[in-house]
């Protein structure tokens, strides 16, 4: 029998108990009279009763100290996953934002070309080479003009030449005559005898004359013979040049204007697809950012899972110290029994095997009930399966 | 290229039909001529039966508007179509001369 103040600390005097060894509290414990000082009222407790509670203690206690560790555990898991998530993140969103610098550079220049050094826009060069054609087909058109001119001028000019020559050949026939003329006056000056002698002076001095206009209007014919072969060869040069037909290069302006359409389009459509990319990248540079920030959770969760860890270290203290000042006022040979059917419970909730051996170490093999349950061979046959389903009970 | 050419009260309109090249140059010559001896001030070109034109045709076509420039007679070019459209639009002839649709 025992009679026990729980209010007070001075331990009262222990009367050992012969039969306080019994397997079941119900079954052959003998009531015990308390006396509550304070309250002044009487509690009766037998000596299994506060055994079974020791064993219930005792195991509290080490699963506590298992739960604080396992928290402990899994604080440090989140806390270097998280770690290292985070630094990942940290490089994405750096991969993200050197991305959308690419693709901005790439926009800033897409939209223009580099000439002697320096950068023109698209639309600029387009519209100069443009303009540079128009100048070039006015400039065909010019030509031609001022060709055709040509022609109708040196057609003319053959026609000028050609009335020539028949003035040559006028001259000619003229001169005939005029020598015919001369050669009769010389017959008629000579049957005149002596009063025609003067007068064959003057026929002789026509047909002289006549001979030096004959020869005169050689030379000027072999001269305007020169100058007709000259623009007739001048002329049908001129005919080929304003033959060749220019209007298919004048009408490669349309095919060129198109082009340039075409890639002053195509470019302004890159240049917004890439705009948009170089935003998507951003954006998804600021979207990582905020998971970075996001994942600072850890750091709340850490301390929380600290300050729990250090309430089941009071608790755990607080069961420590009950349990010893219980023992003491149990008899010695008073067996502290483990409550089989609560650990097994217990323990069949951890599904992960790895930390049912946790469990198993710190509530078996640290504590009285490792021979009941001989926790220690099924924890060595089955130590090297890591991850497997053990089944210990 | 072949034409013809029909006086009216306001205007002279000379059908130009065919291939306007090169080798019409003497033709063109004469039309200009026949152009200028008419009384009449506005002289139109019908386009819209001439099938071609080479650029030895466009000068000889500026060549025509400044006949008419000189007499004080006004030139105008009508109803181009297909390549002629082309070539009269890429020349920006409609710059020099009078053109109507």
């Amino acid at each position: 029998m025992i009679a026990l103040n729980w209010f007070s600390r001075t331990p009262p005097a222990v009367a050992p108990k012969p039969e306080a060894v019994a397997p079941e509290p119900e079954a052959g414990g003998v009531p015990y009279a308390m006396h509550g000082t304070h309250q002044g009222q009487q509690l009766v407790v037998d000596y299994d009763l506060l055994a079974t509670w020791m064993g219930f203690a005792d195991v509290q206690r080490r699963t506590l100290d298992a739960i604080r560790a396992e928290l402990e555990r899994t604080s440090g898991h989140v806390e270097s996953a998280t770690i290292d998530l985070s630094g990942r993140f940290r490089e994405l969103a750096g991969k993200a934002l050197e991305q959308s610098q690419r693709v901005a550079e790439i926009v800033s220049v897409a939209g223009s070309v580099s000439i002697d050094d320096e950068r023109v826009p698209l639309d600029d060069v387009v519209v100069h080479m443009q303009s540079m054609i128009a100048e070039m087909i006015a400039n065909i058109v010019q030509l031609s003009k001022r060709a055709m001119s040509m022609v109708y001028l040196l057609d003319d000019v053959q026609k000028d030449v050609a009335e020539l020559e028949t003035s040559i050949a006028d001259i000619d026939s003229i001169n005939r005559q005029t020598n015919f003329l001369a050669l009769n006056a010389t017959i008629e000056a000579s049957r005149a005898g002596e009063a025609g002698k003067t007068f064959a002076v003057v026929a002789q001095e026509v047909r002289h004359l006549s001979q030096s206009t004959g020869a005169l209007a050689e030379r000027m014919r072999s001269k305007v013979d020169a100058v007709v072969n000259g623009v007739r060869n001048g002329h049908e040069i001129l005919r080929e040049i304003a033959d060749t037909d220019m209007s298919p290069q004048m009408l490669a302006k349309e095919r060129v204007d198109k082009t340039m359409d075409s890639i002053v389009m195509q470019t302004g459509r890159f240049q917004s697809v890439l705009e948009e990319a170089a935003a998507v990248s951003q954006e998804m540079s600021t979207t990582i950012g905020h998971m970075v920030t996001g994942m600072q959770f850890q750091d709340l969760t850490k301390q929380r899972l600290e300050a729990v860890g250090d309430s089941l270290s009071v608790i755990a203290a607080g069961l420590n110290d009950l349990e010893t000042r219980t023992r003491q006022e149990l008899p010695p040979d008073m067996r502290i029994t483990t409550p089989d059917a609560w650990l097994d419970s217990l323990l069949s909730q951890f599904k992960l095997s790895d930390m049912r051996q946790r469990f198993v170490r710190q509530l078996l093999m640290e504590g009285s009930a490792l021979d009941l349950h001989g926790a220690l061979d099924v924890d060595a046959a089955h130590v090297d399966s890591l991850g497997g389903d053990i089944e210990l009970f | 290229m072949d034409y013809g050419i029909e006086l009216k009260e306001q205007e002279a309109v000379v059908a130009l039909r065919g291939r306007l090249t090169f080798n019409d140059h003497a033709k063109l010559r004469a039309l200009i001529r026949e152009m200028l001896q008419n009384p009449v001030k506005r002289q139109v070109l019908e386009l819209g039966s001439l099938e071609f034109v080479d650029s030895a045709g466009i000068g000889m076509l500026l060549i025509a508007r400044e006949e008419m420039g000189n007499a004080d007679k006004k030139l105008v070019l009508r109803g181009a179509q297909g390549q002629v459209k082309r070539v009269l639009t890429v020349a920006q002839l409609g710059k020099i001369v009078t053109i109507e649709d």
